[in-house]
């Protein structure tokens, strides 16, 4: 299997996905409506980095065990 | 009518579901006694209730087909559109869901009316109803395509027996019948899903040597198939990044962000971090298990044809595979109830949709058309009136939609012509403080006139393709998204540079910005953000001011809670999500514990039985 089937797509989706994410939690965090101060809002940053980490985990996994079984 | 599917026990099955159903629905309109009841279910249900909800209204009837279709044809790779909604959510959380929650918007134009102007706000309007009524005639078409060949009852006749079912327990019940109805049939698409699945793996169990199901598709698939993101950029009718613009970045955001129906369910929560928990259990929990629903019928299938040769005919059409592969792996009644499976999801997605079209009918085109005169009995009326119109409208879409090649194609059209414009104009609107109204009016007007230039010339779009391959007469299909996101956000961007900006005080509470003074906006005063405890006590009934409760002072202590603020208080059940409950403020306290003086008007409102404890909650 190519480059184009298993590993540059992963790539692209995390890579424009990633700025998109990383600037939208820029964004809510410089404009306050994100507070790291108040107890109920910073778990939620945990939520949302999990989140990220979470889909690139199980597709990172998936293409790995794809590649593994040719 | 030729090859019927299915026993008489299977068309038992469904129509005892869709009886069942309707059922259901009628019996939750008593608790829709207003227009904000009907549409947005009374601000009061837990996150749980909003994210089972959710499920049924994210599975379309088109999502099994569509899908399976291409987890035959593609593998693993079918699960990419569900599994890429997460790169928004840092601004759905904390940008856009505040907004729209805290500023009490009821629809999807009213944003772009406060934000920009009037004439936004029609443009909206239309284009936002175009999408939501074509999505309509698609969830009737892809039914009644299965029941048709399960009843032989000819399509069209089959589409209008679908629209009157779902007009009966719509029209009594409004959003609360849609959440309770769509509570059920959320669990039921996923038991059905996922019995499908196992049964599919026990298939193949009892028809190849392996002794494990998984084992047993694992094996079946080529590696190719077991990859989870498409080739990059080929073949043209299915490839990762044509998809991840049109569904991962305009899908999203158009989802998360445009979606009335959604929209309206987030703020049928009781409180924006109930609304939050729903939208990321959703995207985190659901959307994954959803995903393997939806597509493990092309999966089995797949595995079949590879290891059971003539078990799935040779010439099989992708489009019918989910059909087939649920016809052969089920028994008598188990497939009836996987078809009714089917007809759940049609009548979430679409219920949902026509609640939501309704609302924009009565938000956007009544309200401002009458100066709001009307009574809300009158308006409710009209509500269930206009739910009806946009049923017989979508019908009558239905044989043009059944002209396109595919199911997957008239809904990517979809996509690419109704939300490109609508989402540059919501994102630049939320996130750009210098966006103007002229600027969002040009997105809308020339941005979709250089979407259909890029239609008719394919040449205009090829800058963009990343080496996809063009077909001439068919376009460059989804990558056709990123060109349009590109114009669009370009006239936007060019004409607000040159036009003068709005001033800042009519922004005040509509972009990212001031997210932080939305509590205040919503409460009117101070928010007092000092964490307290819920207390229970027992209501007597008591002539107070409207919207005024009233606590005793020990309780507020342990509430953190002063008068002025604001409470939440539910039947002290937890599983009736707050199905019974009212938003109220606090007055000034009295002496007794444990008891909590409310209105005759607010005991109704709220269905609270005598005899039965409440738990109360400061909000602000």
């Amino acid at each position: 299997m190519s480059f184009y089937q298993t590993w540059l797509p992963f790539i692209y989706l995390y890579g424009i996905g990633g700025v998109s994410f990383l600037l939208g939690t820029f964004l809510i965090f410089r404009t306050g409506a994100l507070r790291v101060n108040d107890p109920v809002h910073k778990k939620w940053v945990w939520v949302l980095f999990y989140g990220y980490f979470f889909y690139a985990f199980i597709h990172a996994l998936f293409i790995y065990l794809a590649i593994e079984s040719v | 009518m030729e090859n019927i599917l299915g026993t008489n026990l299977d068309r038992i099955v469904i129509l005892a579901y869709f009886a069942i159903v309707m059922g259901f629905g009628a019996y939750f309109g008593k608790y829709s006694k207003t227009t904000s009841d009907y549409f947005f279910g009374g601000r009061r249900f837990a996150w749980w209730l909003i994210t089972i909800s959710i499920v049924a209204t994210g599975i379309g009837s088109h999502s099994f087909v569509k899908y399976s279709t291409k987890a035959y044809q593609y593998g693993f790779s079918s699960t990419m559109t569900y599994m890429n909604d997460w790169f928004f959510m840092p601004l759905f959380l904390f940008g856009w869901l505040p907004i729209i929650y805290y500023l009490r918007l009821g629809s999807i134009p009213e944003y772009f009316e406060r934000r920009f102007s009037r004439e936004a706000r029609y443009i909206a309007t239309f284009m936002i109803l175009m999408y939501m009524i074509g999505y309509i005639a698609i969830q009737f078409l892809t039914l009644a395509t299965a029941l048709y060949k399960i009843y032989g009852i000819p399509l069209m006749l089959t589409v209008i027996l679908i629209a009157i079912a779902t007009t009966i327990y719509m029209h009594f019940g409004g959003q609360t019948s849609v959440i309770f109805t769509d509570l059920i049939q959320g669990f039921i698409l996923i038991f059905a899903g996922l019995l499908l699945f196992y049964l599919g793996l026990n298939f193949l169990v009892d028809n190849t040597s392996y002794s494990s199901g998984l084992k047993a598709l694992w094996e079946n698939l080529s590696p190719a198939e077991k990859l989870p993101l498409a080739n990059f950029n080929s073949p043209p009718d299915f490839n990762f990044v044509g998809i991840f613009w049109q569904d991962g970045i305009a899908g999203s955001i158009g989802f998360l962000f445009l979606n009335q129906g959604l929209i309206m369910r987030f703020m049928a929560a009781r409180s924006v971090n109930e609304g939050r928990k729903a939208a990321a259990f959703n995207v985190l929990v659901i959307l994954p298990i959803s995903a393997i629903v939806v597509s493990n019928a092309g999966w089995i299938g797949k595995a079949i044809a590879n290891s059971i040769p003539g078990a799935l005919p040779a010439d099989l059409a992708p489009n019918d595979v989910f059909v087939s592969v649920a016809n052969l792996i089920t028994s008598p009644g188990v497939f009836g109830f996987i078809i009714a499976a089917l007809c759940a999801a049609l009548m979430s997605t679409s219920d949902t949709l026509v609640n939501a079209s309704s609302s924009v009918i009565i938000n956007d085109i009544y309200r401002p058309l009458t100066k709001n005169k009307a009574s809300d009995e009158e308006q409710l009326k009209l509500a269930r009136l206009a739910s009806v119109l946009v049923k017989v409208i979508a019908v009558c879409l239905v044989p043009f939609f059944n002209s396109f090649d595919s199911i997957y194609e008239a809904h990517g059209w979809f996509h690419s012509t109704f939300t490109p414009p609508l989402v540059v104009g919501v994102f630049l609107g939320i996130f750009w403080r210098r966006f103007t109204s002229t600027a969002v009016i040009a997105t809308f007007v020339v941005g979709a006139f250089l979407m259909i230039l890029g239609q008719m010339y394919p040449s205009l779009v090829s800058p963009f393709s990343h080496g996809i391959e063009f077909r001439p007469g068919r376009g460059y299909s989804y990558i056709g998204a990123l060109y349009n996101l590109v114009v669009c956000a370009g006239v936007g961007v060019i004409v607000t540079l040159f036009t003068k900006p709005n001033p800042s005080k009519n922004l005040t509470g509509l972009t990212v910005f001031d997210v932080h003074k939305l509590k205040n906006i919503f409460k009117g005063s101070d928010v007092n953000e000092l964490i307290g405890k819920p207390v229970i006590v027992n209501y007597e009934i008591k002539d107070l001011k409207e919207g005024r409760v009233s606590f005793s002072e020990d309780d507020m202590k342990i509430a953190n809670a002063k008068k002025g603020d604001l409470v939440y208080i539910q039947d002290s059940r937890w599983w009736l999500g707050g199905l019974k409950s009212i938003h109220a403020t606090y007055d000034t306290p009295h002496k007794e514990s444990g008891i909590v003086y409310i209105s005759q008007k607010q005991c109704d409102s709220g269905m609270f039985i005598d005899g039965l404890s409440l738990k109360a909650e400061k909000e602000m």
